[in-house]
């Protein structure tokens, strides 16, 4: 659930909520049913999202099929978990369930050009197919993983 | 021609994330009383009053002899904590850990120690062509409520880590505890390697982990 609507329920225990409380609370109901229908939306264009980047970079680096193939579901079950976690509007939730624990897997196989280029390329398809709308509710959420996964790049140790 | 198409990539539908992210680890029951892991499993919470009690009750009944029972202690049950370990990340992951990257396997491992409320975990491979691995540990409740003293004290944890990586590497590992929270080191330090490699710094635990590691490489690097 939403942690704001969860609030409003924990507050309301010994009195009717008031009318700014009710006012909060159909503004979080209104934004949750945007949220569904961005969830919908990302879940339904899935393919349509990735295989265009799959094939650009695909142009871009065609000696390297098996390091796009990883990158390319890291960043498949990074949209997903961020689909959920915007659903919830829990960052939370896509830290603990994914980017913590993806973070070392993607660092290792020092694969960050390659990485760096599916975010941007994603990042084109979702403007395109997204209205401003849906996009600005899952940005912070991909903003969160761009800045666990890849914002570290500098720290990573460079190839003997 | 090249191409990848990303539906073959996600045929199976799953795309596992963190199985071992605490809030779907584990569960609880107010009206029981009980905590679960995801799988149903119980676990056992131990209250602080409880580990002060088990260093005090084996200090009492066997004197110096304590940290060894402890060891045991934690070979026994890391055991089966390897078992349950791998059963349920081959179950999650949907294949063997023999097929894993060590990478993978390891940050499994890293998020299960956390979760289970042992400390941060972290394993330094950089001595291994030499013969050693360096797991390092912070927080870990049994420095911080061990009874003062002048030697590490995490014993379970060294019994708990050699039984692990004993199963894991398929060779009969020791492990020694050369750091500790408990006297004020930063982290707790671990060294495994085979018995008869580490026995000689059994006798060198005043010293820094830092020269302990050094002088059992150089050792290595003589006897070689």
């Amino acid at each position: 659930m939403q942690p704001e609507i969860k609030t409003l329920l924990y507050e309301a225990e010994d009195h009717y909520l008031k009318p700014e409380e009710i006012e909060s609370f159909k503004y979080h109901a209104s934004s949750l049913a945007q949220r569904l229908e961005t969830y919908e939306l990302l879940r339904d264009a899935e393919l349509a999202l990735f295989q265009p980047v799959a094939d650009q970079l695909l142009e871009a680096f065609p000696q390297k099929q098996q390091e796009m193939e990883l990158a390319l579901k890291h960043w498949l079950s990074v949209l997903r978990y961020c689909a959920m976690a915007m659903l919830m509007n829990n960052p939370e939730f896509l830290q603990r369930r994914l980017l913590e624990w993806l973070v070392d897997l993607v660092q290792v196989h020092q694969m960050q050009v390659i990485e760096i280029n599916l975010y941007q390329l994603l990042q084109a398809q979702l403007q395109e197919q997204l209205s401003d709308q849906n996009l600005a509710l899952v940005q912070p959420f991909l903003a969160q993983a761009e800045d666990t996964l890849l914002g570290r790049t500098n720290l990573v140790q460079l190839p003997g | 021609m090249l191409m990848i198409t990303v539906a073959d990539l996600i045929q199976d539908e799953r795309l596992p994330g963190n199985y071992f992210a605490p809030d779907a680890y584990i569960k609880g029951d107010f009206e029981s009383g009980l905590i679960e892991n995801r799988r149903g499993d119980r676990l056992l919470a131990l209250p602080e009053t409880l580990i002060q009690g088990i260093y005090a009750g084996l200090e009492k009944e066997l004197g110096p002899s304590s940290g060894v029972v402890l060891f045991n202690c934690g070979r026994w049950w890391g055991k089966n904590f390897y078992a349950r370990f791998v059963e349920e990340v081959s179950d999650y992951y949907g294949k063997n850990v023999a097929a894993m990257e060590m990478v993978e396997f390891l940050q499994c491992l890293k998020q299960c120690w956390k979760t289970h409320g042992w400390g941060t975990f972290d394993l330094d491979v950089s001595h291994y062509q030499q013969g050693f691995l360096v797991v390092k540990i912070w927080n870990s409740a049994f420095a911080a409520f061990a009874p003062p003293g002048n030697r590490p004290a995490c014993f379970l944890e060294a019994g708990i880590l050699s039984a692990f990586f004993s199963q894991l590497t398929g060779r009969e590992l020791h492990c020694l505890q050369t750091s500790c929270e408990s006297l004020g080191a930063d982290c707790n330090h671990f060294i495994l390697g085979l018995p008869h490699r580490l026995k000689p710094a059994e006798v060198w635990l005043e010293e820094q982990h830092e020269t302990i590691l050094e002088r059992l490489c150089m050792s290595t690097a003589e006897g070689s």
